[in-house]
């Protein structure tokens, strides 16, 4: 029997744990050009806020050791040209969509979201309340319980689908921010977001990029996100979608142990923009080999000492 | 645009050049036929510390159909790319980019390498001569700092092109920097011309601003440093003349002059 890749989240279906990562796929039209996004559990978007942004001035990226650091800082076409322009591609497309939602002000996530709410395409929202990037708000949303709490329950006010809290690992206790979210009635989580970070050369003297902190991602934070998870796991009972610096199929059997239902490919894209399909038919033949059913005989599965 | 797919390729033939430049072929590459002059590709070094992929211009498709690149060792991708061995094995991402537009025939067409950037300008000469442009209309201006960084000079010779080397230092044809005997050209000839460069980015910006100043249509190649190569980082941006921002890697990297703010 063929193994069951399916998993579903808050009521929505997917055909396989696979998703790309905000801010690692723009809007779907490149990456659908390399395969067929119909391959994928589902699309993330790269992060959508009121009025378009372009974002930091070059360079805004860096390699490191095993990853890299960005300060892309939030560069994206805004709500109006995103629902003109980008929606249109994207309802064509055969996979769930997931848009990303940021904002500076809570109300400008309650707008964005508000705005969401009539495009039926758009099957979730993972609100982006993590991002290391930007000036106000972002990162400082996720990094209050009682500010989470709040974004929470007012963008639920206003979207009537499932919305996905985005975590970010910069905090003392992301249980507690994770607990905050489910409070203000997220409907599941995606842990992590990137860890801030910093690159210097040596020879100049000089940071790397202009933003000169940046979020670091790639299989550089992988132990970190797979401990966040894990604890979110053990504390909360959303699921969880796991992300950080997957760049094989084995990257993802160890979240799904560590108590992720689903992943997200980010970094890992830029490497190869092919890895969604190759882990996809890679998950197969593992769970044949283990002898399991479904993506669900491995969720939490982890053995610990 | 074109799919690109992501292959395992070998090393075919190694050729140290000159000094820290190098001719890498490998084979197979099964988008060879799809491959044109300003494509480029992204090779994956087999290494843990080099994270990201490394792109390079595509210098020729060889008669038996492999691909061909050539670079200097610039920083520790490069240095490690170096050492490859004949036969080991690299992963190749591409084609990636926008190609040349190939010039129109009553065009003469001023090409402006400097160091490192000649090799998508070779292979413009190439499939341009190939597809039946006079090699005489063809003004292949190379520049480097010194005779080493004047590379493949029989091999452009062999090309019928008309070849003009400068170096910064006068070791190797005239003395100075490239963009003067270009506009010496410009200025002395009255025919329809068509500008083509790639280099390194004072050179490019003197390029742009012959095209501008002599009113002479042209593309520039750029260079950037590049996480995806496919449009998805958002990493490799350059400021457009007309606001926003242009991605080196999908929306280039042959830009229009005029385009960029360089």
């Amino acid at each position: 029997m063929k193994p069951e890749l399916k998993v579903k989240i808050a009521g929505v279906e997917f055909a396989n744990p696979i998703m790309t990562a905000s801010g690692c796929c723009g809007y779907g039209e490149e990456l659908a050009n390399i395969f067929p996004l119909s391959k994928l559990g589902a699309l993330v978007t790269k992060s959508i806020t009121l009025n378009p942004r372009l974002g930091h001035p070059p360079p805004r990226t860096a390699e490191t050791t095993s990853g890299m650091l960005n300060a892309i800082g939030l560069a994206n076409v805004g709500i109006d040209s995103f629902i003109t322009d980008k929606i249109p591609f994207l309802k064509k497309q055969s996979t769930k969509i997931i848009v990303n939602v940021a904002g500076s002000k809570l109300d400008e996530y309650i707008e964005v979201c508000s705005r969401l709410n009539d495009i039926e395409t758009i099957d979730m929202i993972e609100l982006n309340i993590s991002c290391p990037n930007v000036d106000e708000g972002g990162m400082e949303f996720g990094a209050d319980p009682a500010m989470t709490e709040k974004s929470l329950k007012a963008v639920k006010k206003v979207f009537n689908r499932p919305i996905i809290a985005k975590l970010s690992p910069n905090v003392t206790s992301i249980v507690q921010i994770a607990k905050a979210a489910e409070q203000g009635g997220a409907d599941a989580f995606s842990v992590i977001n990137t860890l801030l970070g910093m690159a210097v050369d040596a020879e100049t003297w000089h940071t790397k990029i202009t933003n000169n902190k940046g979020g670091l991602s790639g299989p550089a934070i992988k132990p970190v996100a797979l401990q966040m998870v894990n604890a979110v796991y053990s504390n909360c009972s959303l699921p969880i979608i796991g992300i950080g610096g997957i760049r094989s199929t084995e990257d993802v059997i160890e979240f799904l142990l560590c108590g992720a239902t689903a992943v997200q490919i980010g970094t890992g894209l830029f490497i190869d923009p092919t890895l969604p399909v190759k882990i996809e038919k890679e998950l197969s033949q593992y769970l044949k080999r283990k002898k399991c059913n479904s993506i669900y005989d491995l969720i939490g599965k982890v053995r610990k000492y | 645009m074109i799919k690109p797919t992501c292959e395992d390729t070998f090393l075919l033939k190694k050729r140290n050049l000159k000094n820290d430049y190098f001719s890498f072929t490998f084979r197979p590459y099964a988008q060879i036929k799809k491959c044109k002059p300003g494509h480029f590709i992204q090779l994956q070094i087999p290494k843990m510390d080099i994270f990201f992929r490394r792109p390079f211009s595509i210098a020729s498709v060889t008669p038996d159909g492999d691909i061909e690149i050539i670079f200097k060792i610039f920083g520790k991708g490069t240095a490690l790319l170096s050492k490859l061995k004949k036969g080991d094995k690299v992963n190749l991402l591409g084609p990636l980019g926008v190609p040349f537009n190939f010039p129109k025939k009553n065009e003469q067409t001023i090409i402006i390498a400097g160091g490192v950037g000649f090799p998508p300008l070779m292979y413009l000469a190439v499939e341009m001569i190939a597809k039946g442009y006079d090699p005489k209309s063809i003004q292949f201006f190379y520049g480097g700092r010194t005779t080493d960084d004047i590379i493949e000079k029989t091999r452009l010779k062999k090309l019928g092109v008309n070849f003009y080397p400068v170096t910064e230092d006068g070791s190797f044809g005239t003395k100075g920097l490239v963009t003067k005997p270009v506009e010496e050209f410009i200025k002395s000839n009255d025919a329809k011309m068509r500008i083509f460069s790639c280099g390194p980015t004072g050179m490019l910006k003197a390029a742009d601003a012959l095209g501008l100043k002599y009113n002479i249509p042209g593309q520039l190649s750029l260079e950037a440093p590049m996480p995806c190569g496919v449009g998805i980082c958002l990493g490799c941006v350059k400021e457009k003349t007309d606001g926003g921002h242009a991605r080196v890697c999908c929306d280039g990297p042959v830009f229009e002059i005029g385009e960029i703010v360089l």
